[in-house]
């Protein structure tokens, strides 16, 4: 493999995307691993791109070399009586989703993903609001085939829905940022999407009486509780609690500033840190509860108050998130894991030569 | 100085166990293969743990970690004389989180006491292996345990949040978190199901699940397998995900039947128990969903439990049949493989062709939600051959669950059973990647070796080189 | 190596197990020590290792079968139904023989001969009933400080040996009375109790002087040669009765298994039954009263031997019941009280520490009435319960109840 032939899958740089970098979209992931290979054995620094979504402050080290999934996207296997899908990793969350909704099938990954990938969302560890109900994505990969830092593709997983053959990479893969090496195909664990849905106007006290609920959202504008279930569930629920409701999963919109924090807490305190983002001058903010997630906007940008939320979260065996910020070259993670060691060990086996976004993870890994 | 006079050192004389007797007490667990013990240890607490770790890595001596020993795949049997680490006595629930449904855990303590525990609190620990009222959290993590009620709630991994690990070098590292999305790699989900070869698991933080206000069970009978497979796959198709969905063909029914009398139709060809949990409203409408499947496939006979007493009965009938099959046979042979739920039938009458091919009698009872097959085999291990025998038919079985599609195991794990069938489903670079992972996590080798992977998974090494060169790679 | 004795442990016995370990969490001796070794698959493991010749009956071997309560809890749990608490015996016989110690020579002297001797138990007695009152179960010697456990000894008393009482009412058959080694001498209200109730439920009564201690003890011990002529003794004395009752459980579940020791035995076990099970039986054929309730709770202690080796659980609770008194459970599961017999001297650390445990767990339950079907037991639980708890036996409840209502 020489430069030239890597040449030819060359493309325009993505909005968005680091000034200067090579910029190449491989037809398939042989090719992939082909790039990943050249970049380890030449030593480039190599940023994986899949809807530039999701990308986050990058970490000190620029790319040299940005590889998009955007030729990746094949459905490659739908198989709607065993709720699995085999998809590309540069498919869109919104198209797949799409394709899914006409048998009422769910692959329950972000609401209103604009744009995202299913590997940038796997790779970044998003979940959607309805993880409450269904769990964080990572319980929904099932198989994943991958190109690994130093350019093998291999596969982890298996397209059934209970396995426990081998170590579960692809568990490991989700949230990894593509510090291992890139996504290029998995399967997913899909959910039949249920008959009837509303959405709630409540107080956060309400969200206790509610039984399994999709979601249980609290923005600058109020509280929202899902409900999703049969005809009677939902109605029956939505009596008890005495709220209005609208038919359909109304979800809010996506923050979208250049300044967001995320607190991630121990579910009870998810009101707390509410308080505390209110209190740092948030003015949107996107609150799980029962999860203890709480994503907030600001309008400027400060490092004294980036410290204070980190001080209280880390105070509460949580963390604070720098989801965008102006100032690329920030810490976005805050105290590293006390595994930060086996974190480093654990990279290297799928990177030796420490290629995929050198310390784009907690810790400098 | 000796092994176990290190060990007596620090954990003193009566947690050390080197007695031959002893040895050979341990070197089994409830699968059917024998190892070789070189000692036995009772720690109390994580620093006691890490120091025997400490002294097994001077002494170069393997470990194995051990729960209640109910593992199946030969996970916790050591195959060169290596250091049993009973991890039975660290059994505490050190904090149960009401508003958090969460729990710190020792991972001795026994899966359905900790549920036990938890019910005055509307909470529950939903996995549920069959053995669950012997079997250890810690176990349930080693394999990544499931049981029927992981078809809506998932297996072991689904609700393990964070865990105190005890690494190869004698180190304590906490991975995850009480807080969502803990930062950096997900460790956790590279620990439950590592079957201790990436370290000793010490703590456990396990989350909780809100009892359902509303269950019901069903007893379906079929007049054959294909039907009530086919009722398994409208169910699921018609948009809900019953709590469980476990599946009994005719032999089965008959040895539970002689062995506990549950009532369940002996002229059936096979069974199917359902059972939908949740709101009230939709308890309601899910149950006549399942029976209307079930007429739909040619149900002979539909049965709604009335009360706690009939349902208990009917999971009495679930839970009994290895039991039955231990009742009617000398030994018994429990396999665990996976196929696509749509390939249930094809595999199940390949096994079926199977099992009479090598003249071995054979009882299915499965979690037929998730595809997860336990073939039981039953047999006599002192008629000669019939062993050897037995493993054959049990390699054809795994391959054939490959062939159409699904995987190795579903929950019971690889262990010493299935290690060399791993080759099945991986390639040699897909084995080599786990290698590596696990390298990291246990570069000296030293925990449950022999265990998950096969020989031979390292040497491959096609590295950058082959890689970079443009003919192999066009 | 291997086995010597007729009683060993039966190679269909060990085979039996298919090492499931569902067995574990039910073993007290597991619960305590978290050790494979100290549960009933460990414990048949080291037999099969015997039996296999990979083993010898060395001393681990009888340390490793020392610990064993037999309480048999590990039984009805089994899913291979594997009869451990037989093979456990034969392995204690094994050790018996081939590890022949003094000591052990000694006890199986005390169990065979002694305490079969109701003179020698009634000099026994005396001296117990005068430590008693010069309460030197207060110093610090084991074997003196469990004379706490008992209930106030009388310095002399009659024996109902040899005694005959005739049906009161419709008679429904013939019962002979098992008065039991210990039973006799240290809890002759409970024989006396039994002797009332039978009578009322329409049998003609005999406690027939012949008979003998059971032997269970000696069974336990492994003295197979004292539990044979025990045994035969009993099987002689116990001929034409249509009934034989058993008021200690460890009585009743040891006339069960005299098939194994005694010929004659198995026609005698089909005929035995602990006194709870006829009483239960007679209250629900009305042959006995039900008495009007009363708000007094009464802490259910189920003696391992019938609930765990005889699955008799509700009889007890029925006879509280009928007696006007609320049953309370207090331990789900039945864990040993770790009396056991003689276990209470041979292993007193375990022993102490179970009894504690169900002293806890009768604490827990508010209530100061404890059932307890059977001598050991009771002695136990009175020993670590104190002066506080009255621990009686469901029948002298019952039989109490009764006579203060006629």
């Amino acid at each position: 493999m020489t430069f030239a032939a890597i040449e030819e899958w060359q493309v325009s740089a993505p909005e968005g995307a680091p000034a200067g970098a090579l910029v190449v979209a491989p037809p398939n992931l042989d090719a992939v691993a082909r790039v990943l290979g050249w970049a380890s054995e030449v030593g480039r620094p190599v940023l994986p791109w899949g809807g530039g979504t999701r990308m986050g402050p990058s970490g000190g080290v620029v790319p040299e070399v940005v590889v998009l999934t955007s030729q990746l996207t094949r459905v490659v296997d739908w198989q709607p009586d065993d709720l699995t899908l085999v998809v590309e990793a540069g498919a869109l969350v919104d198209d797949v989703e799409a394709m899914l909704a006409e048998r009422q099938q769910s692959a329950v990954l972000a609401e209103r993903a604009n744009g995202s990938t299913i590997g940038g969302m796997i790779a970044s560890g998003a979940s959607g609001y309805r993880r409450l109900r269904y769990g964080p994505t990572r319980d929904r990969i099932l198989e994943t085939v991958m190109a690994s830092g130093d350019g093998r593709v291999f596969t982890s997983g298996g397209r059934v829905v209970k396995n426990v053959t081998g170590y579960d990479i692809p568990r490991l893969a989700c949230g990894s940022l593509g510090s291992l090496g890139i996504i290029g195909q998995v399967c997913l664990k899909l959910w039949p999407v249920p008959e009837s849905a509303a959405t709630l106007d409540v107080t956060v006290d309400a969200f206790d009486g509610l039984y399994r609920p999709m979601a249980l959202l609290e923005t600058e504008d109020g509280a929202m509780a899902y409900l999703a279930g049969t005809a009677e569930e939902v109605a029956g629920q939505a009596a008890a609690v005495g709220a209005h409701a609208q038919p359909g999963l109304q979800w809010p919109m996506p923050l979208g500033g250049d300044v967001q924090i995320e607190l991630r807490v121990p579910s009870p305190l998810t009101s707390a840190a509410v308080t505390q983002l209110r209190n740092a001058g948030a003015t949107e903010f996107r609150a799980q509860h029962g999860i203890g997630l709480v994503a907030a906007e600001f309008d400027s940008w400060s490092s004294e108050r980036l410290e204070e939320l980190r001080t209280w979260a880390e105070g509460q065996g949580g963390a604070a998130v720098v989801l965008a910020s102006p100032q690329s070259d920030i810490d976005r993670w805050g105290q590293a894991p006390g595994s930060v060691d086996l974190q480093r060990r654990v990279k290297a086996a799928f990177d030796p030569r420490r290629i995929m976004v050198p310390g784009r993870l907690p810790g400098g890994v | 100085m000796t092994l176990a006079a290190d060990l007596r050192l620090v954990l003193g004389a009566d947690r050390v166990l080197d007695h031959p007797l002893d040895l050979q007490i341990y070197a089994k667990d409830a699968g059917v293969t024998p190892g070789t013990v070189a000692a036995v240890v009772f720690p109390e607490t994580t620093q006691e743990v890490a120091a025997v770790v400490r002294i097994a890595v001077v002494h170069e001596v393997p470990i194995v970690a051990r729960g209640a020993g109910t593992g199946l795949s030969g996970g916790a049997v050591p195959t060169r004389p290596g250091l049993v680490v009973a991890l039975t006595r660290l059994n505490q629930i050190w904090e149960v989180d009401e508003a958090a449904h969460t729990a710190w855990v020792g991972p001795g303590v026994i899966n359905l006491e900790l549920s036990q525990h938890t019910t005055p609190l509307g909470l529950h620990y939903a996995p549920d292996p069959s053995s669950q009222s012997a079997c250890t959290i810690g176990g349930n993590v080693g394999t990544n345990a499931g049981g029927p009620h992981c078809l809506a709630e998932g297996s072991t991994v689904s609700h393990i949040l964070a865990v105190e690990l005890v690494t190869a070098g004698g180190d304590v590292l906490l991975l995850g978190g009480a807080a969502p999305d803990p930062i950096g790699l997900d460790l956790v989900g590279v620990v439950v199901g590592s079957e201790g070869t990436m370290g000793l698991v010490t703590k456990v933080l396990v989350k909780l699940t809100e009892n359902a206000p509303e269950v019901r069970t069903l007893l379906l009978a079929f007049p054959t397998i294909e039907a009530a497979a086919e009722t398994v796959s409208s169910v699921v198709a018609g948009g809900i995900v019953p709590a469980a969905l476990e599946l009994m063909d005719r032999p089965m029914i008959e040895a539970v039947e002689n062995f506990k009398s549950c009532g369940f139709p002996l002229d059936a060809a096979a069974v199917l128990i359902a059972e939908v949990a949740g709101h009230p409203a939709a308890v309601e409408a899910e149950a006549q969903l399942v029976a209307d499947a079930g007429a739909a496939a040619g149900a002979t006979e539909i049965r709604i439990a009335a009360t706690a007493a009939e349902r208990d009965l009917i999971w009495l009938g679930r839970k009994s049949a290895f039991g039955a099959v231990a009742y009617a046979a000398p030994d018994y042979y429990l396999h665990d493989t996976v196929v696509p739920r749509t390939r249930l039938v094809e595999a199940m009458s390949g096994i079926y062709e199977i099992g009479e091919r090598y003249g071995i009698s054979m009882l299915n009872v499965f979690h037929a939600g998730d595809g997860n097959l336990h073939p039981l085999v039953a047999f006599d291990a002192k008629e000669p051959g019939m062993l050897e025998k037995v493993r054959a038919a049990a390699d054809e079985m795994v391959k054939l669950s490959i062939e159409v599609g699904g995987a190795l195991s579903g929950e019971h794990g690889i262990g010493l059973e299935k290690r060399d069938l791993m080759g099945e489903m991986f390639s040699a670079v897909d084995l080599d990647a786990q290698a590596r992972l696990r390298d990291a996590f246990d570069p000296i080798g030293i925990l449950n070796p022999d265990k998950v992977l096969p020989e031979g998974s390292r040497c491959f090494d096609f590295g950058l080189v082959a890689n970079l060169d443009p003919e192999s790679a066009a | 190596m291997g086995w010597e004795t007729d009683h060993a442990p039966r190679q269909d016995e060990l085979d039996g197990c298919v090492t499931c370990g569902l067995c574990l969490p039910h073993c007290p001796t597991f619960r305590l020590t978290g050790s494979e070794s100290a549960s009933p698959r460990g414990r048949l493991a080291a037999m099969a290792a015997v039996a296999a010749g990979t083993a010898e009956v060395d001393e681990r071997f009888e340390e490793v079968m020392g610990l064993c309560l037999q309480c048999r809890a590990c039984e009805p749990v089994c899913p291979s139904v594997v009869p451990f608490g037989r093979a456990m015996e034969g392995a204690r016989a094994e050790i018996a023989v081939q590890l022949p110690t003094r000591r052990r020579k000694l006890r199986a002297w005390l169990l065979g001969r002694v305490l079969p001797s109701r003179t020698a138990v009634r000099v026994a007695s005396m001296l117990a009933a005068f430590a008693q009152r010069l309460r030197l179960h207060k110093l610090p010697i084991r074997l003196l400080s469990r004379i706490g456990g008992l209930r106030r000894l009388p310095l002399g008393g009659p024996s109902r040996a040899g005694e005959s009482r005739t049906a009161a009412g419709e008679r429904v058959g013939t019962a002979a009375l098992l008065i039991g080694c210990v039973q006799d001498a240290w809890f002759g209200s409970v024989n006396e109790a039994a002797m009332e109730l039978l009578t009322a439920a329409g049998y003609d009564v005999s406690a027939p002087s012949g008979q003998s201690c059971c032997g269970a003890l000696a069974a336990h011990d492994g003295a197979a040669a004292a539990t044979e002529r025990l045994a035969a003794t009993n099987v002689a004395a116990f001929a034409n009765y249509d009934v034989v009752v058993a008021t200690a459980a460890g009585c009743s579940a040891h006339l069960a298994g005299y098939g194994e020791w005694a010929s004659g035995g198995e026609e005698l076990a089909d005929r035995a039954r602990d006194i709870t099970v006829v009483v239960a039986e007679a209250i629900a054929d009305g042959r006995l009263p039900r008495l009007p309730p009363r708000a007094i709770s009464v802490a259910m202690q189920d003696p391992c031997h019938l609930r765990h080796a005889q699955n008799v659980v509700g009889e007890t609770r029925e006879i509280v019941s009928a007696a006007g008194y609320e049953p309370v459970e207090i331990d789900d599961k039945g864990l040993c009280c770790g009396a056991a017999g003689a276990y209470v001297l041979s292993q007193p650390k375990t022993s102490d520490e179970l009894g504690l445990h169900k002293a806890n767990q009768v604490r827990a339950s508010e209530a100061t009435i404890v059932a307890s079907a059977n001598p050991g037991c009771e002695m136990q639980l009175r020993f670590h319960l104190g002066d506080r708890y009255d621990v009686r036996h469901p029948i002298e409840l019952y039989a109490e109840a009764c006579r203060g209502f006629s």
